[in-house]
């Protein structure tokens, strides 16, 4: 008897096992087994067939350029929604969002959107393309963030070859790249493929918002001046720490790269070098890899130690760096002019009616030297990156809607929005409304795409978004750089040598950032500094060198 | 000798066992539907292990590679490292987490008031609900300076820095996290075996003259074993299967030299660099260890004590 109650239970209990290792089975996604995933809904959603759907008309000219188009085709377009984030909280579909509304009556053709999971953009797209259920329309930046390049997701039949649907079906951004031809080579591959549409700065103007900024009033306070080379940064550190007891005065965001918010130079710049790669007159050199770099390890890590920067330097977010540099924890970080003053000082204006900020140049060695590095765009930042799905079964409408954002009248509703609605015009010049300027950075995003499309980003956008007398000097500020001479161009290595390249700088990124933070923590002496670069050496970082330089070169041949 | 017996009676065993549990069987259906289509389906896909696979060609026209992955990440400048800060991660796991639901279950066990069970059990299972990004939030939270540990150990006299900056500190607050998510969860079974173990066995017990911790010790725990050694052979299956998505959550760059594990490391450069027959290849190296080491773990624990899966 005992025996076999013995045996019932176990019974019970194998049976609750078997559940519960399938519960957990289905959680942990399995390994690598490429198997379709459920996530990604099925693309094709065309319910007319493609006879109807096609141009108006054959004739290449009229292709794109009458609108609305006559169509009940619905096309897919996928995109990263972190840049709404914002906006989807308050309203949580895009197809709601007055801008697409507008822009659906404008051009006759109807979206639907698909969004992966926020912060999950890159492993959602790698599913797309694992599963083979493509949307028409896939808005990623192919340059930096498919490995290859643009010229491999071709090659991999993940997006489609536009040039002769550009020709045919895309005269608006044809006349554009014709007319700007520095817009054009930042488009294309190097054998001269175009990929996808560009968002594109109109102007110098558009290309620097970020940097350096600073606590006016605690300088203001102290008797400083705004502070140009390390010594005078140095000494304002000490003195926020000393007399204004900012625990941790210099604070800046680490994730999801260490010190991300350093990319663009800062203070890596007055030593001469980059995180990254960089060129010097036309050569192409590796930041890490040059001398400069033990001098920005000894000097932060020295900073650090003095509890200049931020204890938690390595965990800081965008989050935390908003709560120091708003609590008086921190006075000085890198950010951008919307995103760091712009929201600052918004936020404490009722707080403290005198807390003050100041955009400041990047820091150089001695006094009066130019900065070498700082934040500058491209005209085209991402490239071509509206693309389209090769399984597509209406490319060349794809095409018409995303070049109306190159015509006269689409630029300008990108920019600006509808009429009434997202703008006046006063003395001819287009004015947000007020109520689209009360809470501008959200209302931007649902009533405007301006701050980012397929299309031709209008100076007046940002003279009206960094209205802030602060905003306006700091991007003065901090556009007074040399980066236009030391700053890589789109270069795009061949599908190989980007397998090569990938792989190789896998290792030597893990290397450095974990040499870098932990000699400037203090857990490794400056010892290891030596060790890491032979360690590089043998990471073969010479050969990266190599494959980016053929690439530039390549790229000035274009 | 029985065996033998057993065998020739084969046939006629399945047909009385058929007659008489053919409800049961079509309650089994769905799971191994499951099975089927989830986990054995997608198996053919591991052959992309060997190829250099792109999704345009599909799996089967992808142009095969070798065993050159396997190689990449062998001779990986970092194998070493992820290789054995995954089976360190793992055996502290095992270690002190594994015996923590135990601990709780009889400890559960022993307290009279029903009231008082309920809740503790209630307090213990909720971390498990809790999303892994929130539990993993809080953990950051409360371990980054000027967070609750970090005051407690600033006001012993510690350093007030950031515990998940500090290599040392790693391991030991993954597995604290992991006892804390757990233990109320995992106790559950053990709850549940304890309450099939026979009442009389403990007034037996009593007559004898045992107190309450000779009871646990004689009657509890041996009661407790067949459920302990299963649970223990299935844990030996995972060893590996360290999740990236609780590391990536809590790590950053300056503790990857003890909290960077294999399939961290693969994240980075599987998927993030789209390699998938990259992944590939970790995966099925991953599933043959964790498969030897079941299979292992297995045949010991039926050797010692005659409790095992099969």
């Amino acid at each position: 008897m005992q025996a076999s109650t013995r045996k019932a239970s176990s019974a019970i209990l194998l049976s609750l096992m078997l559940t519960s290792t399938a519960l957990t089975a289905c959680s942990s996604s399995n390994n690598g087994s490429g198997g379709p995933s459920p996530s990604a809904s099925p693309s094709s959603s065309a319910s007319a067939p493609a006879s109807e759907s096609a141009s108006p008309s054959d004739s290449p000219n009229a292709g794109g350029s009458v609108y609305p188009i006559k169509t009940d085709v619905m096309l897919t377009r996928w995109l990263d929604s972190g840049a709404f984030s914002q906006q989807l909280a308050v309203t949580p579909k895009l197809e709601d969002f007055p801008f697409n509304k507008e822009l659906e009556a404008r051009t006759g053709i109807k979206v639907k959107y698909e969004l992966p999971a926020v912060n999950q953009a890159k492993e959602q797209l790698n599913i797309m393309f694992a599963s083979g259920e493509y949307t028409d329309i896939i808005e990623w930046n192919f340059v930096t963030g498919y490995p290859g390049g643009p010229e491999k997701a071709m090659q991999d039949g993940n997006i489609l070859k536009l040039n002769d649907l550009i020709d045919k079906y895309a005269p608006n951004l044809k006349a554009y790249l014709a007319a700007h031809p520095e817009v054009d080579k930042q488009i294309k591959t190097d054998s001269g493929a175009y990929y996808g549409f560009p968002f594109i700065r109109g102007d110098d103007y558009l290309m620097t918002y970020g940097g350096p900024i600073i606590r006016k009033d605690w300088l203001d306070d102290l008797g400083l001046e705004v502070p140009t080379t390390m010594d005078e940064w140095y000494t304002m550190l000490k003195a926020f720490k000393e007399k204004k007891g900012a625990t941790a005065p210099l604070t800046f965001i680490s994730t999801p790269r260490l010190f991300d918010d350093l990319q663009q130079g800062l203070f890596y710049g007055a030593f001469g070098i980059k995180r990254d790669f960089y060129m010097d007159d036309g050569k192409v050199k590796f930041g890490p890899a040059e001398p400069g770099f033990k001098e920005f390890l000894t000097t932060m890590r020295k900073w650090y130690a003095e509890g200049l920067i931020d204890k938690d330097i390595a965990t800081v977010d965008g989050k935390i760096r908003d709560a120091n540099m708003t609590s008086g924890k921190s006075g000085a970080t890198y950010a951008l002019a919307g995103g760091g003053i712009g929201k600052w000082l918004t936020a404490m204006k009722e707080v403290d009616p005198k807390y003050d900020l100041v955009g400041a140049p990047y820091p150089v060695l001695n006094k009066g030297d130019v900065p070498k590095f700082g934040q500058k765009d491209f005209a085209a930042p991402q490239g071509g990156n509206f693309a389209i799905s090769p399984k597509s079964k209406n490319p060349e409408l794809a095409v018409q809607l995303l070049d109306y954002g190159y015509s006269e009248e689409g630029s300008f509703f990108f920019n600006f929005g509808k009429e009434g609605e997202a703008h006046t015009l006063v003395d001819g010049y287009p004015t947000y409304t007020d109520p689209v300027k009360e809470n501008l950075s959200l209302n931007l995003g649902l009533y405007t795409r301006a701050t980012g499309g397929p299309f031709v980003q209008d100076k007046r956008y940002y003279e009206q978004f960094a209205a802030l007398p602060q905003q306006q000097e700091a991007v003065k500020t901090w556009g007074q750089t040399d980066v236009d001479k030391h700053q890589l161009p789109p270069i795009s290595p061949t599908a190989e040598e980007s397998t090569e390249f990938a792989k190789i700088m896998n290792e030597v990124n893990t290397l450095v950032d974990e040499t870098t933070i932990k000699i400037i923590l203090g857990t490794d002496s400056m010892d290891a500094y030596d060790k890491f670069l032979t360690k590089l050496e043998s990471l073969n970082i010479d050969r990266a060198i190599e494959i980016y330089q053929a690439a530039l070169d390549r790229y000035n041949a274009r | 000798m029985g065996k033998r017996a057993e065998r020739t009676d084969w046939g006629l065993f399945l047909r009385k066992d058929w007659s008489r549990n053919k409800l049961l069987y079509a309650m089994m259906l769905p799971a191994l539907a499951y099975y089927l289509v989830f986990q054995y389906g997608p198996m053919y896909g591991a052959v992309i292990a060997f190829k250099d696979y792109s999704p345009a060609e599909g799996i089967l026209g992808s142009p095969w590679a070798g065993l050159s992955h396997f190689k990449d990440f062998f001779e990986g400048f970092y194998f070493e490292r992820v290789f054995t800060n995954t089976v360190l991660i793992s055996v502290y796991t095992l270690l002190f987490e594994f015996p923590a639901p135990i601990v709780l279950a009889l400890l559960i066990n022993e307290v009279r008031s029903r009231a008082f069970r309920g809740f503790v059990q209630s307090v213990t299972y909720m971390p498990y609900f809790v999303s892994l990004i929130v539990i993993c939030g809080i953990v950051k939270d409360f371990t980054n300076s000027g967070g609750i540990i970090q005051q407690v150990v600033a006001s012993l006299g510690g350093a007030d820095t950031a515990l998940l900056q500090n290599p040392d500190y790693f391991r030991p607050v993954y597995v604290a996290s992991e006892i804390w998510q757990r233990i109320g969860w995992e106790s559950i079974i053990y709850i549940a075996a304890l309450s099939s173990i026979d009442t009389e066995q403990y007034e037996a017990a009593r007559i004898d003259g045992a107190g309450r911790w000779r009871q646990m010790r004689s009657v509890t725990l041996p009661g407790l074993l067949p459920t302990i050694m299963i649970m223990f052979i299935l844990r030996m299956g995972n060893l590996l299967n360290v999740g990236f998505e609780k590391i990536i959550l809590l790590y950053n760059s300056s503790i990857y030299e003890t909290a960077d594990v294999i399939s961290s490391y693969v994240y980075r450069k599987g998927l993030i660099e789209f390699d998938w027959s990259f992944s590939a290849a970790v995966g099925l190296f991953n599933s043959v260890i964790n498969l030897a080491l079941l299979v292992l773990a297995n045949y010991l624990s039926r050797r010692v004590n005659q409790n095992s899966l099969w």
